[in-house]
């Protein structure tokens, strides 16, 4: 699975963006995620797939990889050897096959 | 003529500092040796400025209006980038930066056909420039950096002949724009085999990583530009390895040199092969060549 399927305008990527660049966000989104996503023109399947953590489902719809791998660590963790481990191993789980790891 | 006094090409895997500690002692040797030469070698080439190429990672631009290459054109160069300061589990730095220098760079760039892009602000830096500039101690050394931050990720990506094209011009404009007898340091940061966010993010190829440093080391150019293809790096670690990109940039700028590589080590934690390799800025290979 490679960037065969990214599609630049997926309304995803600029969440990800926003959460990676703002700390104020972050706080949001962990507190009340659902507002957060409201803000963003989500494709219903899309705001499924964030919600139930359906990282398999976001590559078929176009996420580009590196930000899936940073949406992984802003949900999961972001330390090294740490968060940012268990948030690999969600991403990969989901992404070989499982689909949501929510 | 300004001269290129220092050329190399070095990962950048933020588990070089994060993971390091936890790594098996022939791993951490093959690092420890590789960043310390490279530290040296900088030192001893008593460069004036340091231009470092390396993937953006998406760091600074969102997909839907993203640069190619981004000159980092700041005073200071301060990072990590806050988000990424627990990831690479590093210090916080601050390098000197060169704007009149970097100025330069964007105009003559502008002027050889090669869009590029400019900023003055601090640019977001994650292990992309934090990782090199640490390790090979770009901090205290003092020597003034400019960072160019690069599409190697995002379709339609420059490939290794466009980035090869931009090497050339690079390696133009320090010779005949910038001033005579300034020294210049180049550094392509990234690589070696990885798949950061996909399936296989674990996944390191040893093989391919083997083939490219012995490559890379023997100025073989021609092969090179043949040879390494997206395709090549897509298959080797989808979204990763075309960060190698940044040393080809590098390479169009110096023209066909040997190198050395410093080893190389695998190491799953770190989800990335390890090597790097330094241009001897001093062989003359059409003069070896016409000796054989």
């Amino acid at each position: 699975m490679g960037l065969e399927k990214f599609k630049p305008s997926l309304a995803t990527h600029d969440l990800i963006q926003d959460l990676k660049w703002s700390p104020e966000l972050r706080t949001e989104f962990a507190e009340q995620e659902s507002v957060v996503l409201d803000r963003y023109p989500l494709a219903e399947d899309e705001r499924k797939a964030i919600e139930t953590r359906n990282f398999l489902a976001l590559y078929d719809m176009g996420l580009h990889p590196y930000l899936g791998g940073q949406f992984a660590r802003l949900i999961f963790g972001n330390e090294a050897g740490k968060g940012a481990t268990v948030a690999v191993n969600k991403l990969v789980e989901s992404l070989q096959g499982k689909g949501p790891v929510a | 003529m300004a001269e290129i006094v220092f050329a190399a090409g070095a990962p950048h895997a933020p588990g070089l500092i994060g993971l390091l500690e936890a790594a098996p002692p022939d791993v951490k040797d093959v690092v420890a040796t590789t960043y310390r030469s490279l530290a040296e070698a900088i030192a001893k080439a008593k460069a004036e400025v340091l231009i470092v190429f390396a993937n953006d990672h998406l760091a600074n631009s969102r997909v839907r209006a993203y640069p190619d290459f981004l000159i980092g054109m700041a005073a200071e160069h301060r990072g990590p980038y806050e988000w990424f300061k627990p990831w690479i589990g590093c210090e916080d730095y601050t390098v000197k930066g060169a704007p009149e220098i970097a100025a330069a760079l964007f105009d003559g760039m502008t002027k050889r056909g090669i869009r590029m892009f400019a900023q003055n602000e601090n640019l977001k830096f994650d292990d992309n420039i934090s990782v090199p500039v640490l390790l090979t101690n770009i901090a205290g050394s003092g020597i003034p950096m400019i960072p160019v931050l690069q599409n190697c990720t995002v379709p339609p990506i420059p490939d290794q002949c466009r980035c090869y094209e931009v090497g050339t011009a690079l390696g133009d404009f320090i010779r005949d724009d910038l001033p005579a007898d300034m020294r210049v340091a180049l550094l392509g940061s990234g690589g070696l085999s990885h798949e950061p966010g996909g399936a296989r993010y674990y996944f390191i190829d040893e093989e391919f990583d083997r083939w490219f440093l012995d490559l890379v080391a023997s100025g073989d150019h021609e092969r090179l530009l043949r040879e390494l293809t997206l395709e090549k790096m897509e298959a080797a670690g989808s979204g990763g390895t075309a960060e190698l990109l940044a040393w080809v940039v590098v390479l169009g700028a110096i023209g066909s040199r040997p190198g050395k590589s410093f080893g190389y080590t695998v190491h799953k934690d770190f989800k990335c092969g390890v090597g790097g390799v330094l241009w001897d800025m001093n062989a003359n290979m059409r003069q070896q060549r016409a000796a054989v």
